[in-house]
């Protein structure tokens, strides 16, 4: 990259105490279902009560992380807005076709068709923030947060944008749930986050959350160095494909001291993850981050999260984020701290 | 100086058409595709107009070349179907020759074909091949099943900004290939008429019972349509190495947000001033050099008064000829800004310019009017094409005849 890129703040709602206070990650107990719950925050302080009755819950969680992100790096205005989600807000999609369905397609309240475009999150921010610059929202499962942050990254090389907020959001409703659930998207047997890794069964724990990122020109502890997205590679194409991209980047496999992993226990993509590992030294230290946050379309936005606070802590210096999701979408992100 | 962007390929289906070349004769015969619907399962079937593609899902599949339709749904088809006409009007046979982005667009998937089934699929006790389209409850799905039949696989992914989707996807296919990413990038949108659509636009009572008035003081808001457009991207460079057929330039583009109302515009039209101001600047053209405007134009009461506004405001007294195709295809969506697209470079290269129809009286808040007739051997150098959309977000491209 020309420029360089900074990630000048973050902030994550999860199903972590992420949003307020220092961040421990914990391994939650499950006792309903295979699904990591975010936690909500206090809104108020954040949207105005008028508009926080008539808010759904992923427009909420996904406005009230922007501005706490911004408030972060005390800055209002970003050059731009660009998020990714997979599915939008699925509570109010389902609300407007069981509202099709009672009503017989009449008399429709149409809060929740609104709320369900994809990028009314994005309209809010703006809306509220008063950003009339560029304005964008990918919805590509996992290439959703991951399109938003080459976006980003293409603004500010051209030189259009000196910050911009990356966000990636998501939701899981217990009806989506039980729908992927006939897919073989979850485990099929309750299972903790302790023993999602070793559990040796298909499918996975699901999760939700909304991370923001401003990522700008302005130096900070953390660059931004380089990122790859790879689409439906072989194994091969992707042992081959990480290899160039580290040497791309001028750095040596022995330098990267922190995989930030995706892995989640899902044994029919384990493999991907067992294959990204031997183009690294056996020594490097990983996290499983999903092990934290459950499976999402945008799980890696809470990815690079967690790889920005381990780089702020000082305890790593130079990071590597491999994600994918089911095996599709594959994602490199490379990024490099100062602090020592 | 970054690389000239040029169009050298292009695909697409719509009410009026189910290629270019169709949807071209239709234009210059002034004959619309809005009527009522053959195909989607609504009370409102008989009441409101839409743009329809005249094809059954099962005609589409066979025209896309699908023998096992299982899991494809018409947003998949209707998108195959104009992603084979660019990629085969660009010369291109094998598109996994050279690495290609797919910058898709869609605004609710393949809800055409899940709405029918979502019931089933809560149901426990029901099963069958339905639930292969579980998948397609996403904006991904078409995408991927595209790029997979098609090999274009570099970077793939989907955008969803409501009505200016695909003009989004345009611009960001050509800055992937400015900033040198790719040499080519496939870009447009594809969406199908569903329930959940009709009944979101008639909740917020923007359909109007009539065929849509774009500019006219009586108009009373859209009629929906589907269709699916893609047009082939490739720098300058690339596309002369390999004797590629340049049919326009995209030579400008802007995306601003309004931050002014979750679904309306502002009354004065800021955000579409400033989208078509800065995409014209980028452009290296002057207002002058503008012959035509396809206007985004949905015949909704706010949008015709904002856009009206902002092209007063832009080009004071000196408004080119400007007119929305909307009444010949309905409002499409995420495909809209594509298909729009397209008619711009046919304007450029057939020097026509299309006629809004179902005009009768100039608007009271505005001093302009569009062009109603059929212009036919009219110098057209430089389009302005918009797309407003929910969310504040506006979009403009400029089109330009490549060379000048």
């Amino acid at each position: 990259m020309d420029i360089k890129c900074y990630i000048q703040s973050s902030a994550a709602i999860s199903p972590q105490q992420s949003f307020t206070g220092d961040y421990i990650p914990q391994l939650l107990p499950l006792t309903e279902r295979n699904l990591m719950r975010a936690v909500e925050p206090a809104y108020t302080g954040f949207i105005p009560p008028n508009s926080l009755r008539r808010m759904s819950r992923l427009l909420k969680m996904g406005l009230t992380s922007a501005l706490q992100c911004l408030r972060n790096c005390n800055s209002a205005v970003p050059g731009a807005i660009i998020t990714g989600t997979g599915r939008g807000s699925l509570q109010d999609t389902e609300k407007f076709l069981h509202d099709i369905r009672t009503y017989e397609e009449t008399a429709l309240n149409p809060t929740p068709f609104i709320q369900s475009t994809y990028n009314s999150v994005n309209g809010l921010i703006a809306l509220q923030q008063q950003c009339t610059d560029y304005n964008n929202t990918f919805v590509h499962r996992g290439f959703s947060f991951e399109h938003a942050l080459l976006d980003s990254i293409l603004q500010i090389q051209e030189g259009v944008a000196e910050s911009v907020l990356t966000g990636g959001f998501d939701e899981m409703t217990v009806e989506h749930h039980y729908i992927k659930s006939r897919i073989g998207y979850w485990k099929t047997e309750l299972t903790q986050p302790a023993d999602m890794l070793g559990s040796d069964t298909q499918g996975t724990i699901a999760g939700e959350g909304s991370v923001f990122f401003l990522i700008g020109t302005a130096p900070s502890a953390v660059e931004l160095k380089g990122m790859q997205m790879l689409y439906k590679p072989t194994p091969e194409q992707l042992t081959a494909s990480l290899s160039q991209f580290l040497t791309q980047q001028g750095v040596a496999p022995e330098e990267i001291d922190l995989l930030v992993s995706g892995r989640n226990g899902d044994t029919r993509f384990d493999h991907y993850y067992d294959v990204a590992e031997k183009v690294l030294p056996s020594s490097v230290e990983k996290i499983h981050f999903k092990q934290y946050c459950g499976e999402y379309d945008t799980a890696g936005a809470f990815g690079m999260w967690t790889a920005t606070q381990e780089l702020l802590s000082g305890r790593h210096k130079t990071a590597l984020l491999y994600n994918n999701f089911y095996g599709e979408q594959h994602t490199f992100v490379l990024l490099q701290g100062s602090k020592s | 100086m970054a690389e000239r962007v040029l169009i050298t390929g292009m695909g697409m289906i719509s009410a009026i058409g189910n290629n270019v070349e169709e949807n071209f004769r239709s234009l210059r015969a002034q004959r619309s595709g809005i009527g009522y619907s053959q195909y989607v399962d609504t009370i409102h079937r008989d009441v409101l107009p839409v743009g329809e593609v005249k094809c059954s899902t099962a005609e589409l599949a066979e025209m896309a070349g699908i023998t096992d339709a299982t899991g494809f749904t018409r947003t998949t088809l209707l998108g195959l179907i104009a992603m084979q006409e660019a990629l085969l009007s660009a010369g291109i046979r094998d598109a996994a020759e050279t690495p290609t982005a797919f910058i898709n667009a869609s605004t609710v998937g393949g809800m055409c074909d899940t709405e029918k089934i979502y019931f089933d699929i809560l149901d426990p006790e029901k099963e069958g091949t339905f639930l292969q389209l579980i998948d397609a409850l996403d904006c991904a799905d078409c995408t991927q099943r595209i790029a997979d039949h098609t090999g274009l696989t570099a970077y793939v992914t989907t955008i969803s900004t409501a009505c200016s989707s695909s003009a989004n996807a345009l611009m960001y296919g050509a800055r992937l290939i400015r900033a040198g990413l790719v040499q080519r990038a496939v870009c447009g949108g594809t969406e199908a008429l569903t329930r959940f659509t009709i009944n979101g636009f008639n909740s917020l009572k923007n359909i109007d019972k009539r065929h849509c008035m774009p500019f006219d003081n009586d108009r009373n808001g859209l009629n929906l349509g589907e269709g699916a457009a893609y047009l082939v991207l490739e720098s300058e460079s690339f596309a002369q190495r390999r004797k590629a057929r340049p049919m326009a330039e995209l030579s400008g583009w802007c995306n601003t947000n309004e931050a002014f109302h979750p679904t309306s515009p502002s009354p004065e039209g800021d955000g579409a001033f400033e989208a078509m101001r800065k995409a014209i600047a980028m452009s290296g053209r002057t207002l002058e050099d503008v012959q035509y405007i396809n206007v985004h134009g949905t015949a909704t009461l706010n949008n015709d008064v904002s856009e009206g506004r902002a092209l007063e405001r832009l080009f004071g007294d000196n408004v080119p000829s400007f007119s929305s195709t909307k009444p010949f295809t309905g409002h499409t969506l995420a495909a809209a800004g594509a298909i729009e697209a397209i008619f711009s470079v046919l304007s450029i290269n057939r020097q026509m310019i299309w006629p809004n129809l179902n005009f009768n009286a100039r608007m009271e808040e505005l001093r302009i009017s569009p062009e109603t007739r059929l212009l036919e051997e009219s110098p057209v150098l430089n389009v302005v094409s918009n797309s407003f959309g929910f969310g504040g977000n506006n979009a403009s491209l400029v089109i330009s005849k490549y060379g000048y």
